[in-house]
C-alpha cells in the first residue's frame, strides 16, 4: 500500500466524527489525515444518549467512524443517532466507517423463526441516512447486498502480514480454522507467498451456542510453520481448538492473523494456555488493557489503511486498487 | 393472538397474558459473551396477530435492539400484524431539537419501529401528547392517571388534599386528574440548565398551606425534581407530601434519594420493571396491565 498521499486533498471539504465505540482509532485515523475528529455524543444518567453536532456540516462530506464493537447494542444505536443528527445538519454525503460490524455473523436463517440480524442492522444504518458503508473484513462479503447503497469492504491482511513477514518463517502453511475461511486463507497465502494451504474442519454445535470443536483437516502441517487466519475472535474457541489440533498433527510454530479481536468470556485465558505463539490483530475494536498487555497478542493498527481508504473515497480514487495492489 | 415478551418487563407481559387467560409465548433470547443477542421464536406465527411487550427503559439501547430483532423475527416468520405494547418509550424526552445541531432521537426510533414491521403501538403517558403524531402507524397514548385516581380516592378521600404538578410541562396531566377527582391543583415552575440537565430555580404557583400535597408526574428519573418540589411544598406549609409517577426510571441512586427525602410515600406503576436493588420502603407499585389488556381488544 502506498503511503497516504495528501495531494489534491482538502481537509476543508470533509469532517470526521466519532462515537464512543473506538475513539483512539478515530483519533489515529484523523492524525494520518492531518485533521481532527469530533465526538458529538453525551450520555445521560439513565443511559440515553444525545447527539449534538458542533462543526458546520452543510454541504460537507461526513465520515462517521464507529465500529459496532461491544457494547454492541449501544454502539449501533449511537451510530444511528449520529447519522440522524448529521443528516439534519445538511451534510451532502454520509459515509459510515465501521471496520467492525456487530451482528455480522447472524447473516442468515440458521433455524426457523429467527431474525436476520445482520441484514436488519445494515438496513437500519442505510435508512437512517448513510450514503456509503466502509467495512474491514466483513464476515461474509455477500452481506454488502443487504443494502442498495455502496458498501466498500477492505482487507486487514495488508496491516497484519508485515508482522508475520518480519518473522521470516520457512515452510509456512496458511490454515483456515473453518470451511468458510478458505478464500481468506488463499488471499493470505498469496500475500505471504506461503508454501500451501490447509483447512481444519469443525462441527459447530448450534444448541450449545458458541462452542465449536476441531475435528479433521485437509492438508498437511507436519514439521511446518503454521499461520491460522480468521476474521473474528470471540470467545476464542474456534482458533484455540484448531491450533491445538494442528500441534497434535505435528505443526512446528503456530501464529495467527485475525482481523477483529473481541476476546469475550475467558478468551484470553484460553489463548494463554494454547499452542498459539502469537496472534496479530487489528485495532478495529477498542481493546481493553488486559488485551493490550497480553504476551501472546500483538496489535497492528489499521488506521493508516482506513485513512487511505477515506482519502480515496473523498477524492474519488479507486478503492478496489487499494485491495488488489 | 399470541403474546411475546422481550426481557425488559416480563412480569407485566405475564399479567397482560393472564388477563386474556393465556400464557406468554415461548421465545429464546440468548446473549452471547460479546453482548450480541440471538432471538428464536418458539411458536409458529404465520398469519397470527402478535403482541410484543417491551419497555425501552435502561439499558435503553439494548432493549431497543432486542425489540427490533424480535419484530424482525416475527415479520420474517410470517406474523400478519404486530402490536407493540411499549409501556415506557425510551428517548421520548428527545422529541424536538432543543439546540442547533441536535438530532431528534425519538423520531428515528419511531421510523425504525415502522421499518422493522410494527403495525400498532400502545404506550403509556408520553412525555408530550404530540408524540403519537411522530408515528405514521396508529399509536395510542394510554394513561395511568385512572389508576392513580382510584388510589387517591381510596387513601385520601375526605382529607382535602391538593394535586401538584412538579413542573409546568405537566399542566395538562394535573388538570385531567383534578377533573377526575374534583380536587384543586397547583403547579411548580422550574428552570432547567440545558447543558447539565440540572434544575437551577423553582417556585410555587399557588397555595398549599395546611394541605396534603399529592405530586403527579409522568416519570421519576433521578428523583431530583420530586425531592426539590417536595421541599418547596413543605416550606410553603404543606402538611405532608406524596408522589405519583407513571414511569419509575429511578436512574443513579434515585431510590436512596427518594427513600431519604421528606416524601411520605412514592406511588409508581409497572410500566418499567423495577429491579430488586432499586426497591425501597416508601415505594408502592400499581399495575397498568388491565388498561393495556383492554386497549388491545378495543
Amino acid at each position: 500500500m502506498a503511503k497516504t498521499q495528501l495531494k489534491n486533498f482538502d481537509v476543508q471539504n470533509f469532517v470526521l466524527l466519532t462515537g464512543t465505540a473506538n475513539e483512539p482509532l478515530a483519533k489515529s485515523i484523523a492524525k494520518n489525515l492531518k485533521t481532527t475528529v469530533t465526538n458529538p455524543v453525551t450520555i445521560f444518567a439513565d443511559g440515553e444518549i444525545r447527539v449534538r453536532i458542533s462543526p458546520n456540516l452543510r454541504r460537507r462530506h461526513v465520515f462517521i467512524i464507529q465500529p459496532t464493537c461491544p457494547p454492541v447494542n449501544d454502539s449501533i444505536m449511537q451510530l444511528l443517532l449520529i447519522i440522524d443528527a448529521v443528516k439534519r445538519a445538511s451534510a451532502s454525503e454520509i459515509i459510515v466507517v465501521m471496520p467492525y460490524f456487530g451482528y455480522s455473523r447472524q447473516d442468515r436463517k440458521e433455524t426457523a423463526r429467527v431474525p436476520i440480524s445482520s441484514a436488519l442492522v445494515a438496513s437500519l444504518i442505510e435508512n437512517a441516512g448513510a450514503d456509503r458503508i466502509l467495512t474491514l473484513d466483513i464476515h461474509a462479503e455477500q452481506e454488502e447486498g443487504f443494502i442498495h447503497n455502496p458498501w466498500d469492504n477492505i482487507y486487514a491482511s495488508y496491516s497484519l502480514t508485515p508482522a508475520i513477514k518480519r518473522k521470516k518463517l520457512e515452510n509456512l502453511v496458511v490454515v483456515s480454522p473453518d470451511k468458510g475461511g478458505v478464500l481468506r486463507a488463499t488471499f493470505y497465502q498469496r500475500l505471504l507467498r506461503a508454501e500451501t494451504l490447509a483447512i481444519v474442519y469443525k462441527e459447530r454445535d448450534l444448541s450449545a451456542n458458541d462452542n465449536s470443536e476441531a475435528l479433521a483437516m485437509v492438508g498437511d502441517v507436519k514439521g511446518k510453520n503454521v499461520l491460522l487466519v480468521d476474521d473474528i475472535i470471540g470467545s476464542a474457541g474456534t482458533i484455540v481448538h484448531a491450533a491445538n489440533f494442528l500441534k497434535e498433527k505435528g505443526a512446528k510454530r503456530i501464529f495467527a492473523c485475525v482481523s477483529h479481536g473481541l476476546f469475550s468470556g475467558d478468551a484470553l485465558k484460553k489463548i494463554g494456555s494454547s499452542a498459539i505463539e502469537k496472534i496479530i490483530i487489528t485495532d478495529s475494536v477498542n481493546h481493553r488493557e488486559e488485551v493490550k498487555k497480553h504476551p501472546k497478542i500483538e496489535i497492528a493498527s489499521i488506521a493508516p489503511l482506513l485513512a487511505e481508504a477515506i482519502r480515496r473515497i473523498e477524492v474519488g480514487d479507486s478503492i478496489s486498487s487499494l485491495i488488489v495492489s | 393472538m399470541l403474546i411475546f415478551s422481550g426481557s425488559s418487563n416480563r412480569s407485566l407481559a405475564d399479567k397482560i397474558a393472564k388477563d386474556f387467560g393465556k400464557e406468554v409465548s415461548l421465545v429464546e433470547i440468548f446473549t452471547f459473551p460479546d453482548g450480541e443477542k440471538r432471538i428464536t421464536l418458539g411458536e409458529r406465527v404465520v398469519g397470527e396477530t402478535a403482541v410484543l411487550v417491551q419497555s425501552t427503559n435502561s439499558p435503553v439501547d439494548e432493549n431497543y435492539m432486542e425489540l427490533f430483532l424480535m419484530a424482525d423475527a416475527l415479520k420474517r416468520s410470517g406474523a400478519e400484524f404486530v402490536k407493540l405494547i411499549m409501556p415506557y418509550m425510551g428517548y421520548q424526552r428527545q422529541d424536538h431539537i432543543f439546540r442547533d445541531g441536535e438530532g431528534v432521537s425519538l423520531e428515528i426510533m419511531a421510523r425504525i419501529l415502522e421499518e422493522v414491521g410494527v403495525d400498532e403501538v400502545f404506550a403509556f403517558d408520553f412525555h408530550s401528547i404530540k408524540i403519537p403524531e411522530i408515528f405514521k402507524i396508529p399509536t395510542h397514548n394510554l394513561s395511568a392517571l385512572s389508576t392513580f385516581a382510584e388510589k387517591i380516592k381510596a387513601e385520601f378521600s375526605g382529607k382535602e388534599p391538593i394535586l401538584v404538578s412538579p413542573d409546568m410541562g405537566g399542566i395538562r396531566r394535573i388538570k385531567e386528574i383534578s377533573e377526575m377527582l374534583n380536587l384543586p391543583f397547583t403547579t411548580i415552575v422550574k428552570d432547567r440548565d440545558l447543558n447539565t440537565g440540572s434544575i437551577c430555580d423553582s417556585k410555587l404557583n399557588g397555595e398549599v398551606s395546611g394541605r396534603q400535597a399529592l405530586m403527579v408526574d409522568d416519570m421519576m428519573s433521578t428523583g431530583e425534581t420530586m425531592v426539590k418540589a417536595a421541599n418547596l411544598l413543605l416550606e410553603n406549609g404543606a402538611t405532608s407530601v406524596f408522589a405519583f409517577a407513571t414511569h419509575a426510571i429511578l436512574s443513579g441512586n434515585a431510590a436512596q434519594i427518594l427513600q431519604e427525602s421528606k416524601i411520605e410515600k412514592v406511588f409508581v406503576t409497572d410500566t418499567v420493571e423495577i429491579p430488586e436493588e432499586k426497591m425501597f420502603a416508601k415505594l408502592e407499585i400499581l399495575s397498568i396491565a388491565k388498561i393495556a389488556a383492554k386497549a388491545l381488544i378495543s
